[in-house]
Formats: C-alpha cells, sequence, structure tokens
C-alpha cells in the first residue's frame, strides 16, 4: 500500500498544483514542493521504522515476499496481468533520488517567470510519478505502461514551456522513446507468448518471466527489443541524438528532471531486466555493448568539447558519463555493477547543479552561449564556486561520487577486458578538458563591466548546498548505499548465473 | 416466428421510428421534434438489444442470424448513432436549411449497418451494404452552402458505386462455380474437391470481393477517395463514417472470412499481407504532409485498418481464432471509441460558424489556452489513436501485438511498429499546435472569439462520456476482454 | 427450372465484357451522367452474371439476386441524379474536371 500511496500522493498532488493556479501564481510551485517532501517524508518515516539488518538481506529474485515491500492486485486477469509494485534496495535509493531532484528541479524552476505555473508543476509531479512507477513496477506490462506514460507530461513540460527550438526536440524525444518502447512491448509481449505456450498460462510478472525458457536464438533478439529501448533512453552511442536536443530546448526544471532522474530509468532498466531475463545472450552481447558504452563516453566528451552552448555542453558530458554506467552494467560483476549504480546516483545530482547553473545563467544572461559570457565570477561569486565544485565534480575529482563511481567501474572492467579499461580511462582524460574550458569560458576571464546580474539567493544556495553535501558524503563514505544496492546485486547474480546453467543444460 | 420478430427487434423498432420520423416531416417540419424522434430512435433500439440478449443465437430466415457477435457490434452502431444524433444538433443549428432529414438518414444508414453485421448471405449482405451507402451519400451532400460536400459525395457515390459492383461480379463468380450464396454454404462447398479451372474463377471472385471491400474500407491501394470524402463531409458525418460505416463492413467482412472459411487461401493471406504493409505505411507517410485535421485523420484511419488486417493474417496463419478475433472486435472496438471522441470534439469546434469546418490545423492553434478542457481531451484522443498507455488505443495495439506475436508474422509487426513510430509525429504536431501561443491578430483562429467555443450541456455529456470510456476501457479492459472472448462466430 | 441452354462460361465472358465496358466508361468519361451510365452497366453485368449462374444450377437465388440489384442500382442512381441536380444548378457544369476542389 505503501508503494501505491507514493505514486498516488505525486498524480493527485499534480491534479492540486493545477487547480490551485486559481490562488495565485505562487501558489502550485508551493504545493509542488510540499507534495513532494511529504512524499519523501512518507518514504522515510517507513525506512526509519525498519531495521538495518533488513536492508542487507539478500532477497530472492524469484520471492517477492523477501523484497522491502510489495504490493499487488489482480489488474487484468485475462492476460495475467497484475498491479504489482515492489521494492527492493536498488529500487529504494533510485527512488529516494528520484525524490530528492524532485525537490530540487522544483526550486530550480523558482523564479523563472512560466506562464500556466499550475499546469508546469503538474507536468513535473506527473513525470515524477511515472518514474517512481518505473523503479517500482515488477509486472512488464505495468511497467511498460509507467515507461510509455512518463514520456507525456515530459513532452509536454518541453513543448510548451521549452526554448526556441522546442517543436523539433520534443517530437524527436517523443518519437525516439517511443519507437524503441514498441520494440520493447514487442519482446515482451512475445515473452509473455513463449511463456504462455511452454505453461498454459499467461503471465506478465517479472518473477514469472525471469524462470522462462527462451531458446538462444529468439533470447538475442528479444534481449535487443530491451536493450534498445533501455540504451534509447540512457542514452547510449548510437542512440543518444535526442538528448543534447532535449536537454538544451528544455525548460531547467525539465533538464533537471530528464538528466537527473529520467536517463536512470534507462540504466535501471538494463540491470533490472535485461541481463537478468536473457543472462546469455547479454553475455554474448557485452563486448558489442562495452564498445558502445566506450564508444559513448569518448564521442560524449570530444563533443561536449566542441560546443559553445552551456546546456549543450552538459547534455554531452551526459552521455559520455551514462556510457560509464553502460560499461559497468555490461562487465557484469560486483565492483562494476556497484559503480554503475553509484554513478547513476552522483550523476543525477551532479548533472542536475549543471543544469541549474545553465538555467540559472540563462535567466540572468538571455543566452546559453558561453562565447558572450566570461568573467562571471566577478559578477556572481557564489554561482562561480558552486559551479566549479560541480565542474570538478563531473571530472571525477576525488572525494566526490562521481570518483568513486568512475573508479569502481574502472575496477571492475579491467578484470573483464584491461584494453578496454584503458580506453575508457582516456574518457576521464576527455572530461577533465570539457569541464575546465567551460569554467574558463563561462566564469574566469575579463568581466564585462556593465553587467549587472543577482548573484544565487539563499534557496538556490541550499538546493546547490544539498546536491554538495550529498556528492561528497557519496565521495568519503559511499558505504551505505553500496550496502543498500549490495544485496541486490547479490540476487541478480544468482538469477543470472542459475538462469545461464539452465540455458546452458539444454 | 415471434421470436423471429424479437431477435430483430431493434432493426425493426429502427424501421419503424424512421418511418414515423418521415411522416412527421411530411406533416410538419420542426427540427427539435425531429431531433427528437431521432435520438428517441436509437435509445430504444439500444433498449431492444436487451430482449433480443435472451434468444441469441438465432437465425432469422437463411438471411439472417441474430448472436452475441452481430449483437454487440449493433451495440456499437447505435451508438455511434446516437451520439452523432446528440452532436448534430448543436453543430446543425447554425447551419442553414432544413435539418429535419438529417436525422431520417442516420436512422437509415444505421439500420444498413444493423444489417450488414447480421448478415450471413450475399443478399443481406448486398441491402446492408446499400442501405448504408446510399444514405451515407446523401448525408455527406448535406450542407446546402459549399462546394466541397457536394464533391465529396459524388466522388463517394462513384466509388462507393463501382466498389459494389465489383464485390458483387466477385460474388458471381463464386456463386457460378460453388452455387450457393450462403457464406457458411460457401465454406461448405470449398471443401469439397474442386476443378483446376473453376479454382482460377474462384480466386478470381474472391479477389473481386476483396478489392470491393478494401475500397469501402480504404485499404491501400484503393484509398484515394478516403482524405477527400472525409475533408468534403460535415464533421459529425466524417465521424459517422469512420465509425460506422468502416466498423460495420469490416464486422461483415470477418464474419464472411471465418463463415466462408476464406482464411485457407494462402494466396490470398500473402496479397492481404502485401495490402496491410502498404496501408500501414502509406497511410502513415500521406499523413504526414497534411495540414488538414480531418485529412490527417482519414490518413490515419488507412494505417489503422491496415493494423486490423494483422488478425486476418494471423487467422489465416493459425487457421484457427487464436487470439484474432478477440483482438480485432477490441481493436474496431477502440478505434470506434476514439474517432468518434475526436471527431465529436472537431464538431463542437465547429459548431459556432455557420459556413464551413473549422478544420485546418492552424485554427486549433492555441486552443490550450482558450479551452483548457477541450484541448486536454482531444489530446486524450490523439494518445489515443496513437496507442499510448492509459487509453483504450493502447489496449487495442497491445491485442494486435500480441496476435501478431501469436502468428509470428514478424514482417507484418515491424510494419506496424514503423507505422505507428511515423504516426506519433502527425499526432504530437496537432498536440503541439494546441500549445503553442496564438499568433497576434493573425489567421484561422484568432478570428474567433476566444470564447466562442461555447459548449452545450449536451455537447460536454457526450464528449465526457467518450473521454471516460476511452480512459475506463484503457485502464480496466478485463471486462470488454473477457465479453469479447466469448463472442463466437 | 430449364437450366442453361448456352454453356455457362459463354454467359460470364459477355458479362465480364460488359463489366470491363462500364469500368472504362467509369474511368474516361468526365460527365457525371456518362459516369453513373457506366456505374448502371456494371452493376447490370453483375446481375447478368447472377441470372446466368442461377439458371445453371436450376436455382431461383441467382434472380432474386438481379432484383435486388436492380433496386440498388435503382436507388443508388436515383441519389446520383440528385447530386448532379445540385452539380447543375450551383457549378454549372456536368464535367468533374471543374469540381476539383479537393486535391487529391
Amino acid at each position: 500500500m505503501l508503494l501505491l500511496n507514493l505514486i498516488l500522493i505525486l498524480l493527485v498532488g499534480g491534479a492540486i498544483a493545477w487547480w490551485s493556479e486559481r490562488l495565485g501564481t505562487h501558489w502550485p510551485r508551493l504545493v509542488a514542493v510540499f507534495v513532494v517532501l511529504v512524499d519523501l517524508l512518507y518514504l522515510l518515516n517507513y525506512l526509519a521504522g525498519i531495521p538495518i539488518e533488513q536492508l542487507s538481506v539478500v532477497p530472492a529474485a524469484s520471492d517477492p515476499s523477501s523484497w522491502l515491500l510489495a504490493y499487488q492486485l489482480d489488474w487484468i486477469p485475462r492476460f495475467g496481468i497484475s498491479f504489482h509494485l515492489a521494492m527492493d534496495g536498488l529500487s529504494l535509493v533510485l527512488v529516494l533520488l528520484t525524490l530528492v531532484l524532485g525537490v530540487i528541479s522544483i526550486i530550480s524552476s523558482w523564479n523563472e517567470k512560466n506562464d500556466r505555473q499550475g499546469f508546469f508543476q503538474a507536468n513535473i509531479l506527473w513525470t515524477l510519478a511515472g518514474v517512481i512507477g518505473v523503479f517500482l513496477a515488477m509486472d512488464l506490462f505495468l511497467f511498460f505502461l509507467f515507461w510509455e506514460v512518463m514520456l507525456v507530461p515530459m513532452y509536454l513540460l518541453i513543448a510548451i514551456w521549452g526554448h526556441e527550438g522546442k517543436a523539433y526536440a520534443s517530437m524527436k524525444f517523443f518519437i525516439f522513446t517511443q519507437f524503441s518502447g514498441l520494440l520493447m512491448l514487442l519482446a515482451i509481449l512475445a515473452l509473455a507468448i513463449l511463456h504462455h505456450s511452454a505453461t498454459g498460462v499467461y503471465s506478465f510478472s517479472y518473477f514469472d518471466l525471469l524462470s522462462t525458457p527462451v531458446e538462444n536464438g529468439m533470447a538475442h533478439w528479444l534481449m535487443l527489443g530491451f536493450f534498445i529501448a533501455f540504451v534509447v533512453k540512457l542514452p547510449g552511442f548510437p542512440f543518444h541524438t535526442w538528448l543534447p536536443d532535449a536537454h538544451t530546448q528544455a525548460p531547467t526544471a525539465g533538464s533537471v528532471i530528464l538528466a537527473g532522474i529520467l536517463l536512470k530509468t534507462g540504466a535501471y532498466g538494463l540491470i533490472r531486466f535485461t541481463v537478468p531475463l536473457f543472462p546469455e545472450a547479454a553475455l554474448d552481447f557485452a563486448p558489442i555493448a562495452m564498445f558502445l558504452g566506450i564508444a559513448g563516453v569518448i564521442y560524449g566528451a570530444v563533443l561536449a568539447f566542441s560546443q559553445t552552448d552551456f546546456k549543450r555542453l552538459v547534455a554531452y558530458s551526459s552521455v559520455s558519463h551514462m556510457g560509464f554506467v553502460l560499461l559497468g552494467v555490461f562487465a557484469w560483476n560486483s565492483l562494476a555493477l556497484q559503480g554503475a549504480v553509484m554513478q547513476m546516483v552522483a550523476h543525477g545530482f551532479s548533472t542536475a547543479a549543471l543544469f541549474m547553473i545553465a538555467g540559472a545563467l540563462q535567466q540572468r544572461l538571455h543566452t546559453r552561449d558561453m562565447r558572450e559570457m566570461g568573467g562571471l565570477w566577478h559578477h556572481m561569486p557564489r554561482m562561480g564556486a558552486v559551479a566549479l565544485f560541480f565542474a570538478l565534480a563531473s571530472l571525477g575529482m576525488p572525494g566526490v561520487g562521481n570518483f568513486v563511481a568512475e573508479f569502481l567501474v574502472l575496477l571492475g572492467l579491467f578484470a573483464v577486458n584491461p584494453w578496454m579499461t584503458a580506453a575508457a580511462a582516456l574518457g576521464l582524460i576527455t572530461a577533465a578538458v570539457y569541464s575546465l574550458i567551460m569554467m574558463q569560458r563561462a566564469f574566469y576571464g575579463k568581466p564585462k563591466a556593465d553587467l549587472v546580474v543577482a548573484d544565487f539567493g539563499w534557496l538556490e544556495m541550499n538546493a546547490m548546498a544539498i546536491m554538495i553535501i550529498a556528492l561528497i558524503w557519496l565521495g568519503l563514505y559511499p558505504q551505505p548505499v553500496l550496502d543498500m544496492v549490495q544485496p541486490v546485486l547479490d540476487s541478480l547474480f544468482s538469477v543470472v548465473s542459475s538462469n545461464s546453467i539452465t540455458v546452458g543444460a539444454q | 416466428m415471434e421470436t423471429g420478430i424479437q431477435a430483430l427487434l431493434a432493426p425493426l423498432v429502427v424501421s419503424i421510428v424512421a418511418l414515423i420520423l418521415m411522416m412527421q416531416i411530411a406533416f410538419k417540419r420542426h427540427a427539435i421534434v425531429s431531433w427528437l424522434l431521432g435520438c428517441t430512435g436509437f435509445i430504444l433500439a439500444i433498449l431492444a438489444l436487451k430482449p433480443m440478449a435472451d434468444i441469441v443465437p438465432k437465425m432469422v430466415t437463411p438471411l439472417l442470424l441474430s448472436d452475441q457477435y452481430s449483437l454487440f457490434f449493433s451495440a456499437l452502431i447505435l451508438f455511434s448513432g446516437l451520439i452523432t444524433t446528440l452532436l448534430a444538433k448543436d453543430y446543425l443549428q447554425n447551419r442553414r436549411g432544413e435539418n429535419e432529414e438529417f436525422y431520417l438518414l442516420l436512422l437509415l444508414s444505421s439500420l444498413g449497418a444493423m444489417i450488414l453485421v447480421s448478415a450471413t448471405h450475399v443478399a443481406s449482405f448486398l441491402l446492408g451494404m446499400e442501405l448504408l451507402g446510399v444514405a451515407l451519400y446523401a448525408l455527406i451532400a448535406y450542407p446546402e452552402r459549399g462546394q466541397l460536400p457536394l464533391e465529396a459525395a459524388i466522388k463517394y457515390l462513384i466509388l462507393s458505386g463501382a466498389a459494389s459492383a465489383i464485390l458483387l461480379f466477385g460474388f458471381a463468380l463464386i456463386y457460378a462455380v460453388l452455387g450457393t450464396l450462403s457464406f457458411v454454404g460457401i465454406g461448405q462447398a470449398l471443401t469439397q474437391p474442386i476443378l483446376e479451372d473453376q479454382q482460377l474463377l474462384i480466386l478470381l471472385g474472391t479477389a473481386m470481393v476483396f478489392t470491393g471491400i478494401g475500397f469501402k474500407l480504404s485499404l491501400v491501394p484503393f484509398h484515394m477517395w478516403t482524405p477527400d470524402v472525409y475533408q468534403g463531409a460535415p464533421v459529425p458525418v466524417t465521424g459517422f463514417l469512420a465509425t460506422v460505416s468502416k466498423g460495420a463492413i469490416f464486422a461483415a467482412l470477418l464474419r464472411l472470412f471465418i463463415d466462408a472459411e476464406l482464411y485457407q487461401y494462402q494466396g490470398l493471406m500473402l496479397s492481404l499481407s502485401v495490402l496491410a504493409i502498404a496501408s500501414m505505411l502509406a497511410g502513415n507517410l500521406l499523413a504526414l504532409k497534411q495540414d488538414n485535421l480531418k485529412r490527417i485523420l482519414a490518413y490515419s484511419s488507412i494505417a489503422h485498418i491496415g493494423y486490423l488486417f494483422i488478425t486476418l493474417i494471423v487467422y489465416g496463419v493459425l487457421q484457427q481464432p487464436g487470439l484474432a478475433v478477440e483482438a480485432a472486435t477490441f481493436y474496431l472496438s477502440a478505434y470506434i471509441i476514439t474517432s468518434l471522441a475526436a471527431f465529436s470534439l472537431l464538431s463542437i469546434i465547429s459548431s459556432n460558424i455557420s459556413e464551413t469546418d473549422l478544420d485546418d490545423i492552424s485554427h486549433i492553434q492555441g486552443l490550450f489556452w482558450r479551452q483548457p478542457m477541450l484541448a486536454l481531451m482531444l489530446t486524450i484522443a490523439l494518445l489515443s489513436l496513437a496507442g499510448i498507455p492509459l487509453t483504450v488505443g493502447f489496449i487495442g495495439k497491445f491485442y494486435i501485438f500480441t496476435a501478431g506475436i501469436e502468428g509470428s508474422l514478424w514482417v507484418l509487426l515491424a510494419a506496424l511498429i514503423i507505422g505507428s513510430g511515423i504516426s506519433i509525429y502527425y499526432y504530437l504536431r496537432i498536440v503541439f499546435q494546441m500549445t503553442m501561443k496564438e499568433p497576434a491578430g493573425g489567421s484561422g483562429a484568432a478570428n474567433m472569439d476566444p470564447n466562442s467555443v461555447r459548449l452545450s450541456v449536451l455537447s460536454k455529456f457526450v464528449v465526457w462520456l467518450l473521454i471516460f470510456m476511452m480512459l475506463y476501457l484503457g485502464v480496466l479492459p478485463q471486462t470488454l476482454m473477457e465479453y469479447l472472448g466469448g463472442l463466437s462466430l | 427450372m430449364e437450366g442453361l441452354i448456352i454453356p455457362l462460361n459463354h454467359v460470364l465472358i459477355v458479362a465480364a465484357l460488359l463489366f470491363a465496358t462500364g469500368l472504362a466508361g467509369l474511368m474516361f468519361r468526365r460527365n457525371v451522367i456518362f459516369i453513373l451510365m457506366s456505374l448502371e452497366v456494371m452493376l447490370n453485368s453483375a446481375g447478368l452474371a447472377f441470372v446466368a449462374a442461377g439458371a445453371a444450377w436450376a436455382q431461383a437465388d441467382g434472380q432474386v439476386i438481379f432484383m435486388l440489384i436492380l433496386a440498388v442500382a435503382a436507388a443508388e442512381v436515383s441519389v446520383g441524379l440528385g447530386l448532379v441536380l445540385q452539380v447543375q444548378k450551383r457549378f454549372k457544369t456536368l464535367d468533374m474536371d471543374h469540381a476539383q476542389k479537393l486535391n487529391g
């Protein structure tokens, strides 16, 4: 029930936020922040009540009752579809990330003068609801439903409140994800039908489908269906082209949600579905996937380096960083996976912060072009210092979460393929180049004399402080997060190894 | 005989009310009375389905069969007819001319559609189809002003007439070889050994029958009339044409296809696959360039017919229903409800002016800010057409996918995915247009007073009902699934 | 019923020729009246095929269908002629090429 409420609070909250527009223009954002905070506290309140040991129990992947929380309701028995939500350590980390970044994204648009505040905030809350649904759904039909539905409010955010090229960007975003989503739907249904022909009953339950035997040739195609959908969202090379457009054109809050949370659904899908459902096929495919990961790391970094648009630079840096996640998942060992999850969280914070800075700059200077900036540190020392911190985080400075993440991925990858590790490490060097170039162009240099701009206010500084503290905490003491995630990863390992044995025996 | 009457109660009610309406018009013209009579006819007929359900299946003469299947589609037809009648009141009241016959024609056309879905014989098939068609010609040409409706009506009349002739000639060839005109009889005769050259005649005949039906369903390459007729007809009629006419003809085709066991011809299945793929791709591609909402919906209907044909091919591959019939009926219901909603909304938008329809994409620019509710509802309808979850359109697409996978029709599914991917573009283009700021004093929507689209209580009720159905069946489809799963042909 | 004296195929060929004539007229004529006439020819060729086939099988069904086709054709054409009158009244022409506002 708690899991259902998590989603319902956001859905209903969105409707209330929309309605509250009638009370005054500042009401919707107050309501929105309040709703997300309530949701967050509701979850934390529950977490405070459970003993810490329970988190470290390895949940049986095939038995939802061993999970932290589960909720199941018959929905469409005709096809064995149920409304099935469940939470384990991995989903918990991601849901917490979603809610925290949700608050930050609403704060990030606090001072922007957007029309239709009510509908704007409603769309943000509905997107969050969809993302949380994706992280919790344990029925593949339900998962697909959330996966698609979260697109609609996101599309509206970009299409209505976006910048000059919003028509093209929003359309591209929707078509890319929808098209790849249909491939995933095809794979889900094919898997369900295979299950039906093997057992005589329809089921879309993750737990049933995990044990469905799929013959090898078919498994490759189905795996590819899932893989493409998730890699488009991740985004991995060469399916990333929607991302720079969508990120650049989205309003600040939209960019924060898109980069901070939405991309993580792709990574989550890879870890939760692609590999465990088709272990053999995924293993065969791993070299190609890792190659795509490296291509993403380097390609994203090189393109980030050549951007003049602040937001585009950050967007391409996302492509580069998410390449590490792809590497970590397909290296499929404990260290690399830990790194991948860590990267999801750390990248969520660092990129969200950078997009907030980009949004703040655009709001103050009415441009995103770094050639027209320069010397901003002089005018906005607080913003400059914060930007410096996140630029350093993004380039992987030790002591920050991003460093831990990328280091773990490389460490895990080294055991699998040293050459790829060397290539991926190149990405770290280029990251240093583009991050510092960004600082150089925007904040250093000669200040423009006649410029009068406001520095970050206390609200923005508080939001930034949350993210800075989170990143440093992840960098210096990552153990709690790793502890929370490790049992889940262990259980996924056991699923994969047992499945590949059964497949191999056939 | 008494049960015979009971088994045909709904069509009889419609016929009687149509006669009364005709008398009323002959004695004294009165728009509201005619409208009320029209509504009464549809409501009574819907109520008459209840006693019919008690005695089905029941064969009435060798021509008509009342069964669950025909009842379900009769209900859909009557519902669409009722919705069209309800909307027509607002639409027609600002338009000049004598509008009483509009409701009479709607009743007659629905009657034809009901006969069509119960038809088990070439004779009843012919009569139903023609009654449906002839009344539609007049409906399309109904507006007194403007060139487009008349042109569309003539175009539709000629092509639909030619399609009927082709279809009949095909049936004649089949009859010449098999000596029977009932669908089941054809199916039985086909199981007997047939001479080589006679086999050829049968194939030719079947091909002609499918060509004729393909014309009426606007399957590529027989689709050319569709955008013109959709654009030319007044909006409520376009909605009626897209739902009742297409739906009834497809339902009848499904019965013919199964009763006459046409699915055993692999050559036919192959050519249907080609036509289905062509429809899915061409329909969606051609829709991209259109700026007229009715034309966009026309091309999208071509694509949707292509999706629907996948179910027939699944049947052909499996040689048994599998999920095919359930998928076809669900998808058709979903499509009818969704199209009805889309056209109802367009009709409401056009209700306030007296000449043409507001059907250009620029007319709805900024609708989100002028009429948020209307725009949101149109968005939901478009998302349902695009097959986005939480709407009934998604469950329909889910069915087509599942049936297609069951038949391992990977090429067709690829075309379906590509087609759906393309279709997103033009549906979202409409949504985007609605979210744009209004042009300052420009053309199109700016000419309309921002508050001029007034929704009468009636229109409000109709669109809310349709939107509710679309979302309800999209979220909780179990009941309808069970019902359709129980339909047997 | 006597059955059919001449071979069925001959009649079917004649019917097919009539059908083709009608179809050609439908496609190449521009005047609405002629198009409607061609339509009539097509429908009646189907009727001829039905009558012949019915006779060959010594059944009444073919002739019944022919009666229905007659009625249907009459209905089609009467609505068609109604539309033609409107066309003449509004456009002062019966040439379909002059009525091409719908770009198809």
